[in-house]
């Protein structure tokens, strides 16, 4: 029901359409995936991040991305670091081990292409909560609907995330009742009984979902949800002259950064 | 007999991560056997101090013993063998496939033999009189049934002090009875009672103690015969007293407040032949 | 007045069960009447509110036999949407109602889907929140509403799609008494105020003693009464045996009756037991 992760403030990018915002992650996460230099990517995130400030978004989120991604990052980075098929050798580790496809040495092209890696999946992640962060959930759905995607989908794609903090107090509630049946404990007990502590609070969870969807289908519908009319809408989308500008701007560096990669540049 | 501290909150202050305080500095002390109702708005803090009781929720500042515990530093599981917290909704807690092992859960969880598990489902099942639902599945049971369900889960931890948050919400009032008199049961047993509600007949009819919360504090601590006299601050508060209290009160007999209709019967006897003896209102005086 | 709902021999059963819920019902609602549903917990009282718009069977399957005619609509031939221009259904639970990003959203959702004009949905969000006194709260979220402010939202939603019927499932069973009182107060209003007919379901047999026409007492899905508040809430012995709790002046009225007093006439608000016991007083 709530508004998930949506920070209200009167930025730029805030005032930006909604459906701009979403050109310009795609773009973003294009030239992203276009280059493998990971100088290259790491400019970009510098831009990314750039935009959280300019948007007056609370970068401590950004530590807190970045603390829970760094043991995945870890793996990511040293499975490419081991294994990808470079040509320089850096160090060596030990002999050739060809029944897991390992060289014996990590490459320096292992180590370029592992950060570049750990870097794209850093710029994916700062940019999805860049639009989500500065765009009213209903705005978004509006965007879909303009963007021909069918109003159904839009509306269930966007509800589903606002019902989230609902579950989630639900889930917390659950999860108090059932420390007070001595769940608590559950560390100390055996696989077993850690077993049966979580569907403790995975069942009654589960249960009321349903029965709060049988619910909500009621509400829904009550409330003429797939009328066979035309559907009309509230809120009115702006494009506004600085939305034209961005969405140009967004081309050109798209186009400039294929150029770029086409002449070999960013590449490593 | 002696008074025994169960509960001791002294300058209880909790405020919530988003900032909000929802307990400003409330004291109160709840004795060994106590039958109590908390009554508010949402929001009054109510439910917030209740969950100090058994350490859901740690305060700010300020300290509780419970049973002689340091409950804000004691674990759930052991303070809920003090405590035994009855939430409003059944369906947040089952989830077993019987109502046998849905009362063992708890016992299970806290490390109990399996003799001891099975003594104390016993128990509870004789208790409770749930025998003729022992072996049916918790969701194939009314609601009425599922929330004695939820009463035996609680007291199959064999705890001292009870606390029902909202125990006769969405019922009708006859299974709200039904809950009322096992409440009662467990407080004639020598249980401590402490019971959340919006229900003013209930706490009238039932508890010997009302603590009215207001923005975060105490703002009214007295028996009900008592507490309902304060229909200024009651009404500053949007509480009502039950219609018949109501009643009394436009009758004039505003000394002592009347809490239910036997009390109100009493007060307007009738004598001989002559249909209502109330003696030009002076009838408030009597009892 | 026309009637605006007609039920007849209305009999129900949801699906995989073989006790009907409801079980031959009958009765007409005049346009502009204050109608209570009132029953024990079980009694079908929910499954009758969800036959006004077609939600039974349309949306629970079963087996449904009789009819339901509202605003000259049949339940049978029109789909939910095009009943719910007529009748708007409050279901229990406001939490679960609620499902937009924001109260705006939340009111607009169901004239968006009607199709009703940019214009005409602005108005009508307007004069809703007006109506329930939640003017400001356009761009609040749901969620982070009080239980009664939610119940107000839920009610504003119906309301901006211009049903002639409301019908509310036991709205303020979950409020605390200063929301039960203000989600009561628009209740009224709803009727009193914009002549709109209401259908409530309720165990404030208190309120209801004060505002309903007209009561409809429902236990095991069977209609057992019809009648004013004062008829229904006279017949002690009925309503002991239907599990219904009437007002505590009418309960102190029998008592007073079994313990040998003759009174005729059972007071069913404190204004009339005050004029009833201070009369005896004198008389």
């Amino acid at each position: 029901m709530a508004d998930v992760g949506y920070v209200q403030k009167d930025t730029f990018l805030h005032r930006l359409d909604a459906r701009t915002k979403l050109v310009l992650m795609l773009a973003i996460l294009l030239v992203v995936l276009v280059f493998t230099n990971p100088f290259y990517v790491l400019a970009i995130l510098f831009l990314v991040l750039g935009a959280w400030a300019l948007a007056k978004l609370p970068l401590n989120m950004v530590a807190d991305i970045f603390k829970y991604f760094t043991g995945i990052a870890v793996i990511i980075f040293a499975l490419q670091a081991f294994f990808y098929p470079g040509q320089t050798n850096l160090l060596r580790i030990s002999n050739a081990i060809p029944a897991i496809g390992f060289s014996g040495y990590i490459t320096v092209e292992g180590v370029m292409y592992g950060l570049a890696l750990v870097l794209r999946l850093v710029v994916i992640m700062t940019v999805a909560p860049l639009l989500v962060m500065t765009t009213p959930m209903s705005d978004l759905m509006l965007a879909l609907v303009k963007l021909k995607i069918p109003y159904r989908f839009a509306f269930i794609l966007t509800t589903a995330m606002s019902l989230f903090p609902s579950i989630q107090n639900r889930a917390e509630l659950i999860q108090q009742a059932q420390l007070c049946r001595g769940v608590g404990d559950f560390e100390s007990g055996n696989f077993f009984i850690r077993l049966r502590a979580s569907a403790s609070i995975l069942t009654p969870l589960i249960l009321g979902a349903f029965r709060d969807s049988q619910i909500l289908d009621v509400a829904m519908s009550s409330r003429a949800f797939g009328a066979p009319v035309q559907r009309t809408y509230l809120l009115e989308s702006h494009f506004r002259r600085a939305d034209y500008l961005f969405l140009a701007g967004c081309l050109l560096s798209l186009i400039v950064a294929i150029i770029l990669r086409l002449a070999h540049f960013g590449v490593v | 007999m002696d008074r025994e501290s169960m509960i001791t909150v002294e300058n209880l202050t909790h405020v919530y991560p988003n900032g909000v305080e929802a307990l400003c500095g409330v004291s109160l002390n709840v004795d060994r056997g106590e039958y109590l109702a908390i009554v508010g708005q949402n929001g009054s803090g109510k439910t917030t101090l209740a969950k100090h009781f058994n350490g859901l929720l740690r305060p700010t500042q300020g300290t509780i013993k419970v049973g002689g515990k340091d409950a804000s530093k004691a674990r759930v599981s052991e303070l809920s063998r003090i405590i035994g917290y009855v939430f409003q909704n059944p369906d947040d807690m089952l989830f077993c496939n019987s109502v046998e092992e849905e009362i063992g859960f708890g016992p299970r969880m806290i490390g109990c033999s399996k003799d001891e598990i099975q003594r104390r489902v016993a128990e509870t099942i004789q208790i409770l009189g749930l025998e003729s639902l022992q072996d049916q599945h918790p969701f194939a049971l009314s609601l009425g049934d599922r929330q004695r369900l939820a009463v035996a889960c609680a007291l199959s931890m064999q705890p001292e002090v009870f606390v029902f948050d909202e125990p006769t919400t969405g019922q009708d009032y006859f299974g709200g009875q039904r809950i009322m008199e096992i409440i009662d049961r467990l407080h004639t047993s020598g249980k401590t009672i402490i019971i959340i509600t919006h229900d003013m007949q209930m706490v009238a009819e039932h508890a010997q103690r009302v603590v009215v919360m207001s923005g975060g504090k105490i703002a009214l601590d007295a028996p009900p015969a008592k507490a309902f006299t304060q229909i200024e601050l009651l009404e500053k508060l949007s509480l009502r007293p039950p219609q018949i209290t109501r009643f009394a009160f436009q009758m004039g007999w505003t000394d002592r407040a009347i809490l239910n209709i036997r009390e109100m019967c009493d007060v307007i006897r009738p004598q001989g032949s002559s249909p209502i003896a109330g003696n030009n209102g002076r009838g408030g005086n009597h009892g | 007045m026309p009637n605006i709902i007609e039920v007849k021999n209305l009999t129900y059963a949801y699906p995989r069960t073989d006790k009907p819920a409801l079980k031959d019902i009958s009765f007409q609602v005049p346009e502009g009447q204050f109608l209570a549903v009132i029953g024990p917990t079980g009694a079908g009282k929910s499954t009758l509110c969800y036959c006004f718009n077609g939600a039974v069977p349309r949306l629970f399957g079963g087996e449904m036999s009789g009819s339901v005619v509202v605003a000259g609509l049949d339940t049978y031939e029109n789909e939910i949407p095009v009943m719910a221009q007529h009748v708007g259904l409050v279901v229990q639970n406001a939490r679960n109602q609620l499902f937009n990003v924001n109260v705006q959203g939340e009111i607009a959702f169901g004239c968006e889907n009607l199709g009703m004009p940019r214009q005409k949905i602005l108005q009508n969000l307007h004069e809703t929140l007006t109506f329930v006194g939640l003017q400001g709260y356009e761009t609040r979220q749901p969620s982070a509403l009080s239980g009664g402010q939610q119940q107000r939202v839920a009610i504003a939603c119906v309301l901006a799609m211009e049903p002639d019927v409301l019908v509310l499932d036991e709205p303020t069973s979950e409020l605390d008494p200063m929301g039960s009182e203000q989600v009561m107060d628009v209740i009224n209003r709803l009727n009193r105020g914009l002549g709109k007919t209401v259908i409530l379901v309720s165990h404030d047999t208190e309120f209801i003693a004060q505002y309903a026409d007209r009561i409809l007492v429902i236990n095991d899905g069977m209609l057992i009464l019809d009648g004013t508040p004062r008829e229904v809430f006279s017949q002690a012995g009925l309503l002991a045996s239907n599990r219904i709790r009437p007002p505590q002046v009418s309960q102190l009225s029998f008592e007073l009756r079994q313990r040998g007093s003759p009174i005729s006439d059972i007071p069913i608000s404190i204004d009339e037991a005050v004029l009833l016991y201070k009369g005896l007083h004198h008389g």
